[in-house]
């Protein structure tokens, strides 16, 4: 079998198994509605100002605002689940699979394959219910600044099933990207915590927010959020080598 | 058996599960840590929010309480669940080992009550931190009343989900949208939200905190713990005469 039908078996298995676990498709689905839902849909209707990086000083709608930050959240909550369970998976399978034949870079490529696909349908999940309310400006650049968001926390989400079990891992992928892309990263905080620059979430919310309501986006963010991605990446790959080692 | 057997039974019962969740590092972590995330964060979080005309207190005060509320609620939530759980899997054989099917509930009951007070101490200690309390041991009755609701709600969520995953996904969120939704932080038109289970601890709560006492939403919170109670009761018998099994 050549190396690319193998990992796309590898990738089709990870998507079957993804299919077969009931809370991570109810999340899927329940969250975007969830999220929009209550913060969209049921705050009162209200304006604020935000400094929008490619546009300056805006007044916006704090409905449309928090929807614009939900996404990249949900995509965050989802890509992070998925990642923590990837690794509870690979913990148990993927070392089976090095010893069958696979080369680790084969399994390693279809389970990052898995986190894209994730983080994608939970962006487009997301923007589906949050579209009936708001457009964001940059369509393009704020599905790229989402779909990072889940593939970086998804990443993490990887590290943190290294070291946590499904329930504390699941706890701390709910509330992490919570308190960074929603809290720490929000943009009508006028004093940042010194920490928030530090965090997975910032360059990729504020390129969503940019995009959110800009026409022109300031795109040096991107490379921020591609220099988080990689090194977040290096250590997640050093960790999935390491569970696929055959001893 | 004598009613000095009895107690000793029932102590040892909440003995045994206060030191099955002591053995497990991540549930202390959690439970000392999540209070002042949360509470800290919640109020970190809504200075950014406009503060709306019918908001009664500044929107920063407004989210520490939301953070004490949502904290006690969902850790005691959790130990509920967590409760039916083990008592489905374990009850059955301990009422063939000589308990009765009445020291098992109580004994479960009084773990959730224990965990309540502990999760409503410490959600009131970071609480006093950063706001000024005007009346303590209400705020701390209140607490403890929000948290024995969710542990209450906890143990009907275990008897119908009896899993730790899906079931604490589901408190997370249940917990949320009622704490929200109840604060008084959005406005809503309907009578419905006087039916969710935080509303009236919320009013005795944040009533306690600005130095009044809601009376007749602190006698609807005991109704609503009473009627909870009968409920809990009823799916317990049937949880454990089942094997586990909840029937019609």
């Amino acid at each position: 079998m050549g190396s690319v039908a193998r990992v796309s078996r590898a990738f089709e298995m990870g998507l079957r198994e993804y299919a077969r676990t009931p809370v991570l498709l109810a999340l899927l689905l329940f969250l975007p509605v969830y999220f929009v839902g209550i913060f969209v849909y049921v705050l009162p209707a209200s304006e604020m100002a935000i400094t929008v990086p490619g546009d300056g000083q805006r007044v916006v709608a704090t409905a449309d605002l928090y929807g614009v930050l939900l996404i990249p959240l949900l995509a965050g909550l989802i890509g992070g689940i998925a990642g923590l369970f990837l690794m509870q998976a690979a913990r148990d399978a993927d070392g089976r699979l090095v010893l069958a034949g696979y080369h680790p870079a084969q399994v390693i490529a279809a389970r990052i394959g898995l986190l894209v696909v994730a983080s994608v349908v939970a962006t487009a999940v997301g923007l589906a219910v949050l579209a009936v309310g708001y457009v964001p400006q940059s369509l393009a650049v704020f599905v790229a600044a989402s779909v990072l968001a889940g593939l970086t926390y998804g990443l993490v989400g990887v590290l943190v099933g290294l070291v946590l079990g499904r329930l504390a891992g699941v706890y701390t992928m709910l509330f992490v990207p919570m308190f960074d892309v929603f809290f720490l990263q929000n943009p009508t905080v006028d004093d940042q915590l010194w920490l928030a620059t530090y965090l997975p979430g910032h360059a990729v919310t504020e390129l969503a927010v940019d995009a959110g309501f800009s026409g022109s986006v300031a795109l040096d963010p991107f490379a921020q959020a591609l220099a988080a991605l990689a090194v977040v990446g290096t250590f997640a790959t050093a960790a999935f080598y390491r569970t696929t080692r055959v001893r | 058996m004598t009613d000095v057997g009895r107690a000793d039974r029932i102590s040892v019962g909440v003995g045994a599960a206060v030191r099955a969740f002591l053995r497990e590092p991540i549930q202390v972590a959690v439970l000392l840590a999540l209070p002042l995330v949360v509470i800290e964060g919640y109020g970190y979080a809504m200075t950014a929010f406009p503060e709306f005309p019918f908001m009664e207190m500044n929107a920063e005060t407004m989210g520490r309480l939301n953070g004490a509320i949502y904290a006690a609620a969902f850790l005691s939530g959790v130990m509920g669940l967590f409760q039916v759980i083990s008592a489905v899997q374990a009850d059955e054989r301990l009422q063939l080992c000589g308990y009765s099917r009445a020291e098992l509930f109580v004994t479960r009951l009084a773990t959730v009550l224990a965990a309540s007070l502990i999760v409503a101490a410490v959600s009131l200690a970071v609480l006093l931190w950063r706001v000024d309390v005007a009346v303590p041991t209400v705020v701390f009755l209140a607490l403890t009343a929000a948290a024995l609701v969710y542990g209450l709600l906890g143990m009907l969520v275990g008897a119908v989900l009896p899993r730790a995953l899906e079931g604490s996904l589901v408190l997370v969120f249940l917990v949320d949208a009622d704490d929200f939704l109840s604060s008084g932080m959005v406005e809503i038109d309907t009578r419905l939200v006087e039916l969710f289970p935080l509303y009236h601890p919320h009013q005795v709560f944040q009533s306690a905190v600005d130095g009044s006492i809601a009376t007749g939403d602190a006698l609807v919170t005991g109704a609503y713990i009473l009627c909870l109670l009968g409920v809990v009761a009823a799916v317990y018998v049937r949880v454990t005469g089942n094997g586990g099994v909840l029937r019609g």
